[in-house]
């Protein structure tokens, strides 16, 4: 018994990872250009499609793809911003709408292009760990690790870089930080951009682990918005935290509630939080 | 001048059955009703009060699954179970406003928590195998039956029947809408959509205002639920689904939300448009995301909105 909590701690964090590297952007992107990008979903789903074509049909090497991915969901992200995004700046309604009609659009594109029957990326990196009692596959555990580097550089960034201190500066107060000098237009399509690349990069490290469908990306930024908001928007380590503690919360969940139930349990959490603590778990005042 | 327009339009829409005599037009006619009672009713909240409830279609389909229950358990009429159904989401949707309004969630905050309590619902009907049959939902074999004038009870069976029905649901919808909007209600509903501080600081009582919009509209998606699921002859889970929600939120947009019918024109259009042209489901979702970003980015006050603003400049 304690072996299987054990191993459902373990798979909800790993999972909890995926959500919190989603959720990193999509606080981000609501912090600074007040838009709840939906869309970071698909751009999921299209790193994810991009790392499996760029390896298996191009033959690149692994990590060669993941780059590539990354590069190609980042102008995908930009054009979007630029056609787009650009237009619904500080309009929640209309940003949302418009993040719900381009997921329609590309997942239809997506749907034409690979079709709804699952793809399956040969194995990177086979074989397994025992430890504990428990088995774990290698790349699962290397795909943590990364993820876990990419979360903490994104706070090193925004803690220690001019243009990370400008995104803090405007998150708290927009005019002051104009006033200051930052550029909110290069700002807020630089969060945008980089959200996306987040997104795909999430997408290229998902594809060594699952098997592809054009719908993956829906359920991840749905647990990605639940996890921004668990954890209060606006801060990175709590983007994490909350993925992590959705992840665990349905994994160790599960083991005592029914299964079909899973999906439900992070949702009364977030109720719960959103009632009695709106500023999420981490976050000070709204 | 107004009433009679809307006179001649509805006499229009009565008469028309005897006109159009195709199958599949009028079919399509009943779910454009249908799809307008849910629009219409959802602009109440989100247009005229503002509020984005992501709790429709959880009202529709939970409507649809209690007035079928009802119906085979305690051997009810359709009508009577669709009166239950309607109480059943009248009190839901209370305990739902209640917790949203009291601890005054607003804009996403209420349509995250509204999102997660019909998803919640949702998945209690996906899963609930015994009662609601998971996710293969259920067919259903009987009709209601209406009293017709000269024939006596009747099943109502047959597409221009159930057009009368659907018809009289919406305008019976549309009048409740638009007699609530031009009374004082309204101008409280207004008030919460422009500022819900400054409302509450002129006493008025936001909670209870946003709470009537909320109550009002979710119960006459409830009331369209039973008769959709009926038209259609089954229910299943995907009534409730999140895309459903999305599908009125954009009916709304592309009619324009400013006012009380322009909402059932979007329906009108996004319901008869794959009849229309047809297109793989594929491709149909790429042409719905498109009219979805076209019509903010370019028609960001609706069809109406525009076409109304055109007027009064030339």
């Amino acid at each position: 018994m304690a072996q299987l909590i054990l191993g459902q701690l373990l798979n909800g964090a790993i999972v909890g990872t995926l959500y919190g590297i989603i959720a990193l952007g999509v606080s981000l992107t609501f912090g600074i250009t007040g838009i709840v990008n939906f869309a970071l979903g698909v751009f999921m789903m299209l790193g994810a499609y991009a790392a499996w074509y760029l390896t298996d049909t191009l033959h690149a090497p692994y990590p060669l793809a993941v780059a590539g991915a990354v590069a190609l969901v980042a102008a995908a992200g930009w054009i979007a911003d630029q056609l787009l995004f650009r237009f619904t700046r500080n309009d929640l309604v209309n940003g949302l709408l418009v993040s719900i009609g381009l997921i329609a659009a590309l997942e239809g594109t997506a749907l034409l292009a690979w079709t709804s029957t699952p793809k399956e990326m040969h194995h990177i990196l086979p074989g397994v760990f025992f430890a504990l009692g428990l088995v774990v596959p290698k790349m699962k555990l290397t795909v943590f690790a990364i993820l876990l580097v990419a979360i903490a550089l994104t706070q090193l960034a925004l803690t220690r870089t001019w243009m990370g201190r400008a995104a803090y500066a405007y998150a708290q107060n927009a005019e002051a930080a104009q006033l200051m000098g930052v550029h909110t237009g290069r700002l807020q399509t630089g969060v945008m951009v980089y959200s996306t690349a987040l997104a795909g990069f999430g997408g290229a490290l998902y594809a060594s682990l699952y098997s592809l469908e054009p719908t993956l990306g829906s359920l991840y930024v749905l647990k990605a918005v639940e996890a921004a908001i668990l954890a209060g928007i606006g801060s990175i380590a709590g983007a994490l935290v909350g993925g992590i503690i959705l992840g665990v919360t349905e994994g160790v969940g599960s083991i005592y509630l029914p299964l079909a139930f899973r999906d439900a349990y992070g949702l009364i959490f977030l109720v719960a939080v959103l009632l009695f603590k709106p500023s999420g778990l981490f976050g000070g005042r709204r | 001048m107004r009433t009679l327009a809307w006179a001649v339009v509805a006499a229009l829409f009565a008469l028309l059955p005897l006109a159009v005599h195709s199958d599949v037009v009028l079919t399509v006619l009943v779910f454009a009703c249908l799809q307008g009672m849910l629009a219409a009713s959802f602009n109440l909240i989100f247009g005229f009060t503002g509020q984005l409830s992501m709790f429709h279609a959880a009202a529709f389909g939970i409507a649809a699954y209690a007035t079928h229950l009802s119906m085979e358990h305690l051997q009810v009429s359709f009508w009577i179970g669709t009166l239950l159904a309607a109480c059943l989401v009248a009190v839901l949707s209370l305990i739902v406003g209640s917790i949203c309004f009291r601890f005054r969630l607003r804009e996403f905050y209420f349509a995250v928590v509204t999102l997660a309590f019909s998803e919640m619902a949702r998945l209690l009907i996906l899963n609930w195998n015994s009662v609601t049959n998971g996710s293969l939902g259920i067919n259903l074999q009987e009709k209601p039956t209406v009293w017709w004038p000269g024939a006596g009870v009747v099943k109502l069976d047959g597409t221009v029947p159930w057009y009368y029905v659907a018809l009289a649901g919406l305008a019976l919808t549309l009048l409740v809408c638009h007699r609530l909007v031009h009374s004082w209600m309204g101008r409280c509903f207004a008030a919460i959509r422009l500022n819900d501080a400054l409302g509450d600081a002129l006493g008025i009582n936001v909670f209870r205002y946003k709470l009537a919009a909320f109550m009002v509209g979710s119960v006459i998606a409830a009331v369209t639920g039973s008769l959709y699921a009926y038209y259609l002859g089954s229910i299943e889970p995907g009534f409730l689904s999140v895309d459903q929600s999305l599908a009125i939120v954009a009916m709304v947009l592309l009619g324009g939300r400013r006012s009380v019918a322009a909402p059932v024109f979007g329906a009108f259009l996004l319901t008869a448009l794959p009849h229309v042209i047809h297109f793989p489901a594929e491709v149909r979702s790429i042409v719905y995301g498109a009219i979805l970003i076209a019509t903010i980015l370019l028609l960001p006050r609706g069809i109406y909105g525009t076409v109304s603003a055109v007027l009064r400049r030339g």
